[in-house]
Protein backbone atom coordinates (compact mmCIF):
# COMPACT_ATOMS: atom_id res chain seq x y z
CA UNK A 1 0.00 0.00 0.00
CA UNK A 2 2.60 2.12 0.95
CA UNK A 3 4.58 1.81 -2.57
CA UNK A 4 1.45 2.66 -4.10
CA UNK A 5 1.31 5.79 -2.47
CA UNK A 6 5.12 6.49 -2.93
CA UNK A 7 4.57 5.91 -6.91
CA UNK A 8 1.13 7.93 -7.05
CA UNK A 9 3.12 11.11 -4.76
CA UNK A 10 5.98 10.96 -7.35
CA UNK A 11 3.95 11.07 -10.52
CA UNK A 12 1.69 14.09 -8.90
CA UNK A 13 4.85 16.15 -8.07
CA UNK A 14 6.67 14.95 -11.48
CA UNK A 15 3.31 15.86 -12.80
CA UNK A 16 3.78 12.88 -15.77
CA UNK A 17 7.04 14.78 -16.38
CA UNK A 18 9.31 11.91 -16.84
CA UNK A 19 10.25 11.21 -20.53
CA UNK A 20 9.15 14.12 -21.62
CA UNK A 21 10.86 15.81 -24.73
CA UNK A 22 11.71 19.03 -23.49
CA UNK A 23 12.09 21.74 -26.25
CA UNK A 24 15.71 23.04 -27.11
CA UNK A 25 16.07 26.34 -27.27
CA UNK A 26 18.93 27.83 -29.78
CA UNK A 27 20.17 30.78 -31.75
CA UNK A 28 21.23 31.24 -34.64
CA UNK A 29 23.21 34.26 -36.00
CA UNK A 30 21.04 36.01 -38.59
CA UNK A 31 23.53 38.21 -40.88
CA UNK A 32 22.80 41.93 -40.78
CA UNK A 33 20.70 42.62 -44.27
CA UNK A 34 22.89 44.62 -46.99
CA UNK A 35 22.12 47.98 -47.75
CA UNK A 36 22.95 47.11 -51.81
CA UNK A 37 21.90 50.89 -52.64
CA UNK A 38 22.31 51.52 -56.50
CA UNK A 39 25.42 53.73 -57.45
CA UNK A 40 24.53 56.97 -58.17
CA UNK A 41 23.86 58.01 -62.20
CA UNK A 42 26.72 59.24 -63.60
CA UNK A 43 26.53 63.01 -64.82
CA UNK A 44 25.41 64.41 -68.07
CA UNK A 45 26.75 68.07 -68.33
CA UNK A 46 25.61 70.56 -70.26
CA UNK A 47 28.28 72.12 -73.07
CA UNK A 48 28.55 75.38 -72.65
CA UNK A 49 30.57 78.43 -75.00
CA UNK A 50 33.46 80.58 -73.79
CA UNK A 51 33.67 84.04 -75.65
CA UNK A 52 37.17 85.74 -75.45
CA UNK A 53 36.05 89.42 -75.30
CA UNK A 54 39.08 91.89 -75.70
CA UNK A 55 38.74 96.17 -75.99
CA UNK A 56 39.29 95.36 -79.83
CA UNK A 57 36.70 92.90 -80.51
CA UNK A 58 33.91 93.93 -77.94
CA UNK A 59 32.17 95.40 -80.24
CA UNK A 60 31.78 92.64 -83.01
CA UNK A 61 30.73 89.81 -79.95
CA UNK A 62 27.61 91.91 -78.66
CA UNK A 63 27.13 92.16 -82.99
CA UNK A 64 26.73 88.82 -83.15
CA UNK A 65 25.09 88.01 -80.27
CA UNK A 66 22.42 90.22 -81.10
CA UNK A 67 22.59 88.96 -85.08
CA UNK A 68 22.19 85.33 -83.35
CA UNK A 69 19.74 86.68 -81.26
CA UNK A 70 21.21 86.41 -77.76
CA UNK A 71 20.69 88.83 -75.53
CA UNK A 72 24.50 91.26 -75.69
CA UNK A 73 25.36 90.42 -72.20
CA UNK A 74 28.48 88.63 -71.22
CA UNK A 75 29.24 87.30 -67.63
CA UNK A 76 33.02 88.09 -67.36
CA UNK A 77 36.18 87.10 -65.89
CA UNK A 78 40.32 87.97 -66.10
CA UNK A 79 42.16 85.43 -67.43
CA UNK A 80 43.44 84.85 -63.47
CA UNK A 81 39.94 84.32 -62.26
CA UNK A 82 39.57 81.56 -65.02
CA UNK A 83 42.79 79.68 -64.24
CA UNK A 84 41.03 79.68 -60.71
CA UNK A 85 38.19 78.40 -61.81
CA UNK A 86 39.98 75.77 -63.79
CA UNK A 87 41.42 74.58 -60.74
CA UNK A 88 38.79 74.80 -58.88
CA UNK A 89 36.64 72.66 -61.32
CA UNK A 90 39.80 70.43 -61.61
CA UNK A 91 39.48 69.97 -57.61
CA UNK A 92 35.76 69.06 -57.25
CA UNK A 93 36.63 66.68 -60.02
CA UNK A 94 38.92 64.63 -58.39
CA UNK A 95 36.75 64.91 -54.80
CA UNK A 96 34.21 63.17 -56.86
CA UNK A 97 36.67 60.83 -58.23
CA UNK A 98 38.37 59.94 -55.03
CA UNK A 99 34.81 59.28 -53.36
CA UNK A 100 33.51 57.31 -55.97
CA UNK A 101 36.96 55.27 -55.74
CA UNK A 102 36.45 55.04 -51.74
CA UNK A 103 33.02 53.61 -52.12
CA UNK A 104 34.00 51.39 -54.23
CA UNK A 105 36.77 50.35 -52.15
CA UNK A 106 34.35 49.76 -48.93
CA UNK A 107 31.62 48.23 -51.26
CA UNK A 108 34.57 45.46 -52.30
CA UNK A 109 36.37 44.81 -49.00
CA UNK A 110 32.54 44.60 -47.08
CA UNK A 111 30.69 42.55 -49.74
CA UNK A 112 32.99 40.75 -51.38
CA UNK A 113 32.17 36.78 -52.31
CA UNK A 114 34.99 36.16 -49.40
CA UNK A 115 32.52 38.15 -47.09
CA UNK A 116 29.16 37.08 -48.03
CA UNK B 1 36.60 -17.43 17.03
CA UNK B 2 40.04 -15.18 16.64
CA UNK B 3 40.10 -17.00 12.67
CA UNK B 4 36.24 -16.44 11.80
CA UNK B 5 37.15 -12.34 12.91
CA UNK B 6 40.13 -12.14 10.91
CA UNK B 7 38.64 -13.82 7.82
CA UNK B 8 36.37 -11.25 8.01
CA UNK B 9 38.47 -8.11 8.45
CA UNK B 10 40.12 -9.63 4.90
CA UNK B 11 36.78 -10.39 3.61
CA UNK B 12 36.01 -6.50 4.05
CA UNK B 13 39.31 -5.44 3.24
CA UNK B 14 39.02 -7.52 0.01
CA UNK B 15 35.52 -6.03 -0.80
CA UNK B 16 36.46 -2.61 -0.70
CA UNK B 17 40.05 -3.35 -2.15
CA UNK B 18 38.02 -4.04 -5.23
CA UNK B 19 35.16 -1.57 -5.15
CA UNK B 20 38.03 0.93 -4.83
CA UNK B 21 40.03 -0.59 -7.75
CA UNK B 22 35.95 -0.48 -9.55
CA UNK B 23 35.85 3.34 -8.75
CA UNK B 24 39.03 4.35 -9.72
CA UNK B 25 38.88 2.40 -12.87
CA UNK B 26 35.40 4.39 -13.56
CA UNK B 27 36.79 7.57 -12.60
CA UNK B 28 39.48 6.81 -14.95
CA UNK B 29 37.45 5.88 -18.18
CA UNK B 30 35.13 9.03 -17.44
CA UNK B 31 38.69 11.19 -17.10
CA UNK B 32 39.39 9.67 -20.61
CA UNK B 33 36.16 10.77 -22.20
CA UNK B 34 36.62 14.40 -21.01
CA UNK B 35 39.94 14.36 -22.27
CA UNK B 36 38.66 12.84 -25.75
CA UNK B 37 36.05 15.69 -25.40
CA UNK B 38 39.01 18.44 -24.97
CA UNK B 39 40.81 17.19 -27.40
CA UNK B 40 38.46 17.40 -30.03
CA UNK B 41 37.43 20.94 -28.68
CA UNK B 42 40.98 21.97 -29.04
CA UNK B 43 41.63 20.34 -32.87
CA UNK B 44 38.20 22.79 -33.59
CA UNK B 45 39.56 25.46 -31.72
CA UNK B 46 43.05 25.33 -33.70
CA UNK B 47 40.86 24.80 -37.13
CA UNK B 48 38.90 27.90 -36.50
CA UNK B 49 42.00 29.73 -35.34
CA UNK B 50 43.30 28.82 -38.61
CA UNK B 51 40.57 30.12 -41.05
CA UNK B 52 40.41 33.68 -39.01
CA UNK B 53 44.01 33.82 -39.09
CA UNK B 54 44.07 32.90 -42.96
CA UNK B 55 40.62 35.59 -43.44
CA UNK B 56 42.85 38.03 -41.10
CA UNK B 57 45.90 37.60 -43.70
CA UNK B 58 43.53 37.88 -46.73
CA UNK B 59 41.86 41.30 -45.17
CA UNK B 60 45.17 43.23 -44.19
CA UNK B 61 46.25 42.53 -47.97
CA UNK B 62 42.59 43.75 -49.31
CA UNK B 63 43.16 46.77 -46.68
CA UNK B 64 46.94 46.87 -48.15
CA UNK B 65 46.19 46.76 -51.55
CA UNK B 66 43.10 49.66 -51.22
CA UNK B 67 45.51 51.86 -49.63
CA UNK B 68 47.73 51.54 -52.65
CA UNK B 69 45.39 52.50 -55.26
CA UNK B 70 43.86 55.70 -53.35
CA UNK B 71 47.67 56.58 -52.90
CA UNK B 72 48.10 56.32 -56.48
CA UNK B 73 45.11 57.91 -57.24
CA UNK B 74 45.50 60.81 -55.19
CA UNK B 75 49.44 60.83 -56.55
CA UNK B 76 47.56 61.16 -60.15
CA UNK B 77 45.72 64.11 -58.88
CA UNK B 78 48.81 66.13 -58.37
CA UNK B 79 50.17 65.26 -61.34
CA UNK B 80 46.90 66.28 -62.80
CA UNK B 81 46.80 69.69 -60.88
CA UNK B 82 50.29 70.42 -61.79
CA UNK B 83 49.75 69.82 -65.25
CA UNK B 84 47.25 71.94 -65.52
CA UNK B 85 49.01 74.85 -63.64
CA UNK B 86 51.76 74.41 -66.13
CA UNK B 87 49.44 75.17 -69.13
CA UNK B 88 48.74 78.41 -67.63
CA UNK B 89 51.81 79.91 -66.32
CA UNK B 90 54.27 77.35 -68.26
CA UNK B 91 57.68 80.00 -68.63
CA UNK B 92 56.55 83.24 -69.07
CA UNK B 93 53.50 82.30 -70.52
CA UNK B 94 50.42 84.97 -70.06
CA UNK B 95 47.09 83.73 -70.98
CA UNK B 96 45.77 87.38 -70.82
CA UNK B 97 48.04 88.83 -73.36
CA UNK B 98 47.88 85.35 -75.17
CA UNK B 99 44.22 86.13 -75.80
CA UNK B 100 44.45 89.52 -77.09
CA UNK B 101 47.19 88.63 -79.50
CA UNK B 102 45.41 85.27 -80.74
CA UNK B 103 41.81 85.64 -79.55
CA UNK B 104 40.39 83.34 -82.04
CA UNK B 105 42.80 80.53 -81.15
CA UNK B 106 42.85 80.60 -77.69
CA UNK B 107 38.77 80.69 -77.65
CA UNK B 108 38.86 77.70 -79.87
CA UNK B 109 41.39 75.93 -77.25
CA UNK B 110 39.59 76.94 -73.88
CA UNK B 111 36.38 75.75 -75.43
CA UNK B 112 38.13 72.57 -76.14
CA UNK B 113 39.82 72.53 -72.94
CA UNK B 114 36.18 73.20 -71.04
CA UNK B 115 34.88 70.23 -73.05
CA UNK B 116 37.41 67.85 -72.07
CA UNK B 117 37.16 69.12 -68.02
CA UNK B 118 33.55 68.61 -68.65
CA UNK B 119 34.04 64.77 -69.98
CA UNK B 120 36.64 64.51 -66.85
CA UNK B 121 33.23 65.12 -64.29
CA UNK B 122 31.05 63.07 -66.18
CA UNK B 123 34.06 60.27 -66.07
CA UNK B 124 34.83 60.73 -62.19
CA UNK B 125 31.24 60.67 -61.55
CA UNK B 126 30.96 56.94 -62.86
CA UNK B 127 30.35 57.22 -66.88
CA UNK B 128 31.33 54.83 -69.00
CA UNK B 129 34.44 55.04 -71.08
CA UNK B 130 34.10 55.37 -74.77
CA UNK B 131 35.78 52.82 -77.16
CA UNK B 132 38.14 55.99 -78.23
CA UNK B 133 38.74 57.04 -74.75
CA UNK B 134 40.09 53.23 -73.91
CA UNK B 135 41.91 52.66 -76.86
CA UNK B 136 43.31 55.80 -76.85
CA UNK B 137 47.53 55.38 -76.59
CA UNK B 138 48.82 58.50 -78.22
CA UNK B 139 49.05 62.17 -76.92
CA UNK B 140 47.12 63.52 -80.15
CA UNK B 141 44.06 60.92 -78.75
CA UNK B 142 44.17 61.70 -74.85
CA UNK B 143 41.87 63.67 -73.05
CA UNK B 144 44.74 65.95 -71.44
CA UNK B 145 42.41 67.33 -68.71
CA UNK B 146 42.41 63.79 -66.78
CA UNK B 147 44.90 61.45 -68.73
CA UNK B 148 45.12 58.51 -65.88
CA UNK B 149 40.63 58.70 -65.44
CA UNK B 150 40.00 59.03 -69.33
CA UNK B 151 42.50 56.79 -71.51
CA UNK B 152 43.73 53.63 -68.87
CA UNK B 153 45.75 52.97 -71.61
CA UNK B 154 47.72 55.40 -72.57
CA UNK B 155 51.54 55.69 -70.59
CA UNK B 156 52.91 58.86 -69.85
CA UNK B 157 56.42 58.50 -70.52
CA UNK B 158 57.57 61.38 -69.05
Amino acid sequence: MNKILLIAMILLLSACSIGEKRIKVFSVEEPRAKLNLPMPDALTLEKLRWIIITSENASEVFAKLEAEGIDPVLFGLTDKDFEMLSKNFAQIRQKLQETNNLLEEYKKYYESEENK
Amino acid sequence: MIFGKIKMIITIIMILGLSGAGLYVMKLRSDNAILKANQLKLEQSVESQKKVLEQQKKDFEAIMESNKKLNKLVATFKKDLDDLDKRFNKGKRDVGKLAIDRTKAVERIINKGAENAARCVELASGAEHTEEELKATKKSEINPECPALANPSYVNYE
